[in-house]
């Protein structure tokens, strides 16, 4: 007998389930955090899993792609000759309730670091990680994942994807990874029912119309970007508004800037890279002195060329915006994304 | 999966002074069987380490030869290259690469060469030329212009002596600035141009140095005649990670690191970043 493609899961029994993959790997969901905010974070407890959340005040990056995070350590063991020796994160995760456009986010990330040559740090977390998505039953104040193609349900690149209905979830299984997520407790869930498929259906269509609102204008923001129509005094007017704090890099689920840091520890050592943002003045500052991107609106430019050309999209199948909204939040001058296509297709501030 | 963040050991086979700030160094693999693998083509460099202080990338500055070292040249200019000007003849380093794309070669076989390079520019072009100089009937009239700030700021005075020496092919150096002992031609690399023999239609133009120099050479090459995409050049850009991950060298949506260096100039026309 085949295996259902889709699961049902009453509410009750989550905190078993959790329970159960607590015991494969560690997990992480969103949580509340200090100042009651909701973070993904990890969780050591089935009862720490906010289900409810709206959106988490940071995607799953740092998991992935850390803010620091050691390549290779070098030791001396003799009087002359080095020793290298690569860190790789093997620990299993598992990445629970996560939001689509989060998900939308590392599916971007994937393609970031799986093109040549392959980046083995974040590959080797990845292929240790699973994803579980949890659908948007309701818009998030800043939300416009619609835009972008990366919510509020996923058609694919999750290895489950729940569904809220009213006192259970539906659990649609999109890899074998996923079905092993589910086999250890399989007694937790049954095959979900026709209607209650029809009813995720129903829900999707109900959640689409609501994001009437929520809009980003990439597809005008593209055209000029990608044939350099946005006049130098609009970036001039958001090089303006920017602090050079690198919030809207660091929040950012798709932004992958990082520089290189050797840590000398006596006569050994460890190198790091660290996340960095192209929005710093000395983001190419060569050792001669030269800086070839020395005036703001020229980083400006070229942030949002790397996010919104056509070149880039081509290269790696979307934009580089998954919609969730936290750069709305993290800039202080309102060079978030949805303002800024708006700007460009104006033309003006 | 290889890691292309992780480098190979190679020790300090040799230290030359070119000049009163910068220095070439052989390198030698530890593991004699990277060096097998190690085939790279001029126009391509290397990341080296210094390990505790950085990583920087410096352009493969030797021909591949019967040897089994390799050489970069190394300005003292910042925190990676003023510690690599403080080690010795055998301390270890690391090195990944070769890294980026090289020049054309078979692409020009038939042509006339011109080289044209500017004070620390000449090390990219120097493995190209010997190469091109051990092959030397793939290859039509061969012209290396070589300028500097003074007499002082050259490099790799043994070859400029070999090339001069070589009736196969035209050499000429000059000096922005002379001292009492040059004799020789005064003024910015242009400057050589009328009195070399050149044929813009027939002829492929490897030009490097610092960036002011580039945009003037590359204005008179046009101006006489070259085409664009004749014009060949490397571009620098502060790099981390030299395989296209870091973004720091992207210009427009071109890698320095991947798609480069080596550019010709109607691509670098149409490149999109100011600088």
């Amino acid at each position: 007998m085949s295996q259902p493609a889709a699961y049902v899961i009453t509410r009750s029994r989550l905190a078993e389930w959790v329970g159960q993959l607590l015991k494969q790997a560690q997990v992480i969901a969103p949580r509340t955090v200090h100042g009651g905010d909701t973070a993904y974070d990890v969780v050591e407890d089935p009862s720490q899993v906010a289900w409810d959340y709206s959106s988490s005040i940071n995607p799953l990056k740092r998991f992935l792609f850390p803010q620091t995070e050691e390549l290779l350590r070098w030791r001396r063991p003799g009087s002359n000759g080095l020793q290298l020796e690569p860190t790789y994160d093997e620990t299993d995760r598992i990445f629970l309730a996560v939001r689509p456009c989060d998900v939308s986010g590392v599916l971007f990330l994937d393609r970031v670091f799986s093109r040549e040559p392959e980046d083995i740090y974040y590959m080797t977390r990845r292929q240790h990680s699973a994803l579980v998505s949890l659908t948007c039953g309701e818009p998030g104040e800043d939300c416009f994942c619609v835009c972008a193609d990366a919510g509020p349900f996923l058609e694919s690149g999750y290895d489950l994807q729940l569904t809220k209905l009213s006192d259970d979830y539906l659990v649609e299984v999109g890899t074998e990874k996923g079905r092993s997520l589910i086999a250890p407790a399989e007694h937790l869930f049954a095959g979900a029912p026709d209607e209650l498929i029809r009813a995720r259906r129903d829900i999707e269509k109900d959640v689409d119309d609501r994001f009437e609102e929520h809009k980003a204008y990439f597809a005008a923001a593209l055209r000029k970007v990608t044939f350099d129509r946005v006049p130098d005094e609009l970036w001039d007017g958001m090089a303006d508004r920017c602090l050079e704090c690198g919030g809207c890099s660091f929040v950012c689920p798709t932004c992958t800037c990082f520089l290189v840091a050797d840590w000398p520890e006596g006569e050994n050592g460890h190198r790091e890279r660290l996340w960095d943002s192209c929005l710093y003045s000395c983001y190419t500052l060569e050792a001669s002195g030269h800086n070839p991107r020395a005036q703001r609106r020229d980083r400006v430019k070229a942030r949002f060329f790397h996010k919104l050309s056509y070149q880039f999209a081509k290269e790696l199948e979307a934009h580089g915006c998954v919609g969730c909204g936290r750069c709305i939040t993290a800039c202080l001058g309102s060079n978030d994304m949805p303002t800024v296509t708006a700007r460009i297709r104006r033309g003006a501030i | 999966m290889q890691n292309a963040y992780l480098p190979d050991l190679a020790e300090i086979a040799s230290i030359r002074d070119e000049t009163y700030d910068t220095r070439t160094f052989g390198l030698r693999f530890v593991d004699p069987a990277r060096w097998e693998a190690f085939q790279y083509r001029p126009g391509q460099f290397v990341e080296v380490s210094v390990f505790g202080v950085g990583e920087a990338p410096f352009c493969l500055a030797s021909p591949r030869d019967g040897t089994d070292t390799f050489e970069v040249t190394v300005r003292s200019a910042g925190s990676v290259t003023d510690a690599l000007h403080g080690l010795k003849v055998g301390d270890q380093l690391g090195v990944r690469g070769p890294l980026g794309n090289g020049f054309p070669f078979d692409e020009v076989k038939g042509r006339d060469i011109l080289f044209v390079g500017g004070g620390i520019g000449l090390p990219p072009l120097r493995p190209l030329i010997w190469d091109m100089l051990s092959n030397r009937g793939d290859f039509g009239k061969m012209t290396v212009l070589y300028g500097a700030r003074t007499p002082g700021d050259l490099v790799y005075k043994d070859d400029l002596e070999r090339w001069r020496g070589r009736d196969d092919v035209d050499f000429m150096v000059t000096v922005d600035v002379g001292d009492e002992t040059w004799t020789g031609n005064v003024g910015v690399v242009g400057t050589l141009f009328p009195k070399a023999e050149i044929s813009p239609e027939t002829t492929a133009a490897f030009v490097c140095g610092p960036p002011i120099m580039i945009r003037f050479v590359v204005r008179d090459l046009l101006s006489m005649g070259f085409a664009e995409e004749d014009i060949y050049t490397t571009l620098e850009r502060h790099m981390r990670c030299g395989v296209g991950k870091c973004n720091h060298c992207l210009i427009g949506d071109k890698y320095v690191c991947k798609d480069g260096p080596v550019f010709s100039y109607r691509q670098m026309k149409t490149m999109m970043d100011p600088g």
